[in-house]
């Protein structure tokens, strides 16, 4: 049976991670998997819609969700921070809907008011992550390899939201999580632990707290460093952002070379499937991915 | 059942190692049975600090197998499963197997973000400081009814319970990410008491109070939201939710003008009222530009755009939602409904 979602792309793969865009893309359809991109769905605040109100978070998502639920498919994200928004608020509905009935109503109502489909309680929210972990199932995802990435020391880092904004979350113990793990194995890859890979990336202060965001940032990497990563990979843009994009600032505040390549899951997934390097965008890094695909013999 | 404790000790003369122990218990006992036990049977010299047994004092806060958590409230059993659940995990991939222990080995360790005094004892000195600078008691006024005693009704109580559950243990401290990096940082457990004084209906200093916890990134702004304050509190007290509600207090007073923080918040809403997406060229500029105002704030912008532009990354367009006209309005609405309900 063919595997098929709802995908929300978020606002950073659209925005300044289009390689993450492009590279779910490539995954999905070497896979097989159907995606139905949600083009009218909108952004899930990024935890900040909730500080100014739950109300607001709530119901936006809640709009979200629904437009999943109209197709009769799970909800897929491909960023920890969109998951984690996302799927909390839909822990936090389906519970309401138990115990709190009349605040479903005020969001459905709030919903209905301006023409969009209510709010169900009868789809999934699921990161990229778990549907590769879930739903395809890691041993047939080992069949599909073609190029084993057996040369490589793959770091993980997860991102906050998709350890511990849900209150419970599938296949994880949110301290020491083990689905990023459990597919580079699957690749032939070789995972490095280390405790950066369930920190904090810095991201939510990098505009205003630059400094703070960026020692953050270069904890973590130089942790990865330490422990003999060859690269980051990450299931989140946002972490992206600050660890890549953001990676000669981090070196100028920790005041230490870095240079150490952060990829997005499905671009390492896409390449031990034998995805071109330049279809998943690896070009378009900040840090050269260069080293990385020379181990790889591209 | 036996199991391995494997304790992080450490002293001023001879520094810090690893330090295990066999034991014979109970999935039952706790974890503070079980350090009692290597206390009383095996080895007097190991410190850490215990009092009610009962998750009532919060003495016992140290972190057990990788994570901050009272010693009294986890035991042996649970511990044990989790252990096997992880190893399930990475072996139900049957991809490689890792090697499986005999006997399960349990990790103690003291807590983070304090220095050590020895074993398991941390010097909690800024954790009390810290929550000292928020002025964490209800203001005089409350003290100024002389006739009869302060009343408050059942649902202004009610908005204390979460808050007031909290036994300051400095589990969410000890794990604070934000904390690590930026030793101004109040931290968790200051600010879910700040709430909860700022939400007691006897206090009457609210607008000193929300700017206090204003400035910088001292006060709320300091967090990351890394939510492990509100993963491992051992009383549900979600601080970091805490945090969020004193943000929201401040945002409502506040217009994108007042500081980078706060603009990082206002731009991110409009920019979704606009497009149903953040248009990521203009985020970063209206935030950091302050809306082409501050010229510094753009020009710190400079080496980042210009390697993203080389990059080919800084997205030259911008499609807008197709449900964008529908996600306006319902923000819109929210926000009358959240006014209608301040006026009430």
């Amino acid at each position: 049976m063919t595997l098929k979602y709802a995908y929300f792309p978020g606002c950073v793969a659209q925005g300044a991670c289009r390689e993450l865009y492009q590279s779910t893309a490539a995954l999905t359809k070497a896979l097989g998997i159907e995606l139905v991109e949600l083009k009218k769905a909108s952004c899930c605040g990024s935890g900040t819609f909730k500080e100014e109100s739950r109300l607001l978070e709530d119901t936006v998502n809640a709009r979200n969700i629904a437009l999943a639920e109209q197709l009769n498919l799970p909800l897929l994200t491909h960023c920890s921070t969109c998951q984690g928004v996302i799927g909390h608020v839909d822990e936090r509905l389906k519970e309401a809907q138990q115990n709190n009935p009349a605040y479903i109503e005020e969001i459905n109502g709030l919903l209905q008011k301006e023409g969009c489909s209510p709010y169900h309680g009868n789809t999934t929210v699921k990161h990229l992550l778990w549907a590769l972990v879930g739903d395809f199932g890691l041993e047939e995802l080992q069949k599909r390899v073609v190029l084993k990435l057996s040369n490589l020391k793959c770091a993980a880092f997860y991102g906050c939201y998709l350890l511990r904004a849900q209150k419970s979350i599938p296949f994880d113990d949110p301290y020491q999580p083990e689905s990023m793990e459990n597919v580079f194995r699957a690749l032939g890859a070789t995972p490095v632990y280390y405790r950066g890979r369930t920190q904090c990336c810095g991201w939510p202060l990098s505009s205003y707290a630059t400094t703070e965001s960026f020692q953050m940032a270069g904890k973590q990497i130089q942790d990865a460093i330490a422990s003999g990563a060859d690269c980051l990979v990450t299931p989140c843009p946002l972490c992206h952002l600050n660890l890549d994009s953001r990676q000669p600032e981090v070196e100028k505040v920790i005041e230490q070379k870095l240079g150490l390549p952060v990829l997005h899951l499905p671009q390492l997934v896409a390449l031990a499937l034998g995805v071109e390097p330049k279809e998943l965008g690896l070009d378009r890094h900040i840090v050269s991915t260069r080293p990385i695909l020379e181990k790889l013999g591209w | 059942m036996q199991v391995i404790f494997k304790i992080a000790r450490h002293d001023q003369n001879s520094g810090s190692w690893y330090q295990t122990y066999t034991l014979e218990v109970e999935p039952g006992n706790t974890i503070l049975d079980c350090l009692n036990q290597i206390k009383w049977e095996q080895d007097g010299s190991l410190a850490f600090r215990k009092n009610c047994r009962n998750t009532i004092c919060g003495s016992c806060a140290m972190r057990i197998n990788g994570r901050s958590a009272l010693a009294c409230k986890e035991n042996v059993g649970n511990e044990v499963a989790r252990l096997q659940d992880l190893m399930t995990k990475v072996a139900s991939s049957e991809i490689e197997e890792p090697a499986q222990k005999a006997i399960p080995e349990i990790t103690i360790a003291p807590m983070g973000n304090m220095p050590v005094i020895r074993d398991l004892v941390v010097d909690m000195a800024s954790f009390w400081n810290n929550l000292e600078a928020v002025d964490p008691y209800v203001s005089t006024s409350a003290r100024k009814v002389p006739e009869r005693e302060f009343l408050q009704s059942p649902s202004e109580r009610s908005q204390l319970d979460q808050t007031g559950n909290c036994i300051l243990c400095g589990a969410c401290y000890s794990e604070c990410n934000a904390r690590e990096v930026n030793p101004d940082f109040v931290g968790p457990h200051a600010l879910a008491k700040a709430y909860r004084i700022l939400a007691d209906s006897r206090d009457a200093e609210t607008e000193t109070r929300l700017e206090k916890y204003n400035e910088g990134t001292k006060g709320v702004w300091g967090c990351t939201r890394c939510f492990y304050c509100n993963s491992v509190c051992p009383m549900d007290v979600a601080p970091m939710d805490q945090i969020g509600k004193i943000k929201g207090e401040i945002l409502e007073r506040k217009d994108a003008q007042a500081s980078r923080s706060i603009r990082h918040r206002k731009v991110l809403v409009d920019l979704v009222k606009k497009g149903g997406w953040v248009d990521e060229r203009k985020f970063a500029v209206l935030v950091l530009g302050n809306y082409f105002r501050d010229i510094k704030g753009l020009l710190e912008l400079g080496p980042v755009g210009l390697r993203t532009l080389l990059r080919r990354k800084l997205p030259f367009d911008f499609e807008p939602s197709q449900g964008a006209d529908q996600v306006r309005s319902l923000i819109e609405s929210v926000r009358e409904k959240a006014e209608d309900k301040e006026h009430k």
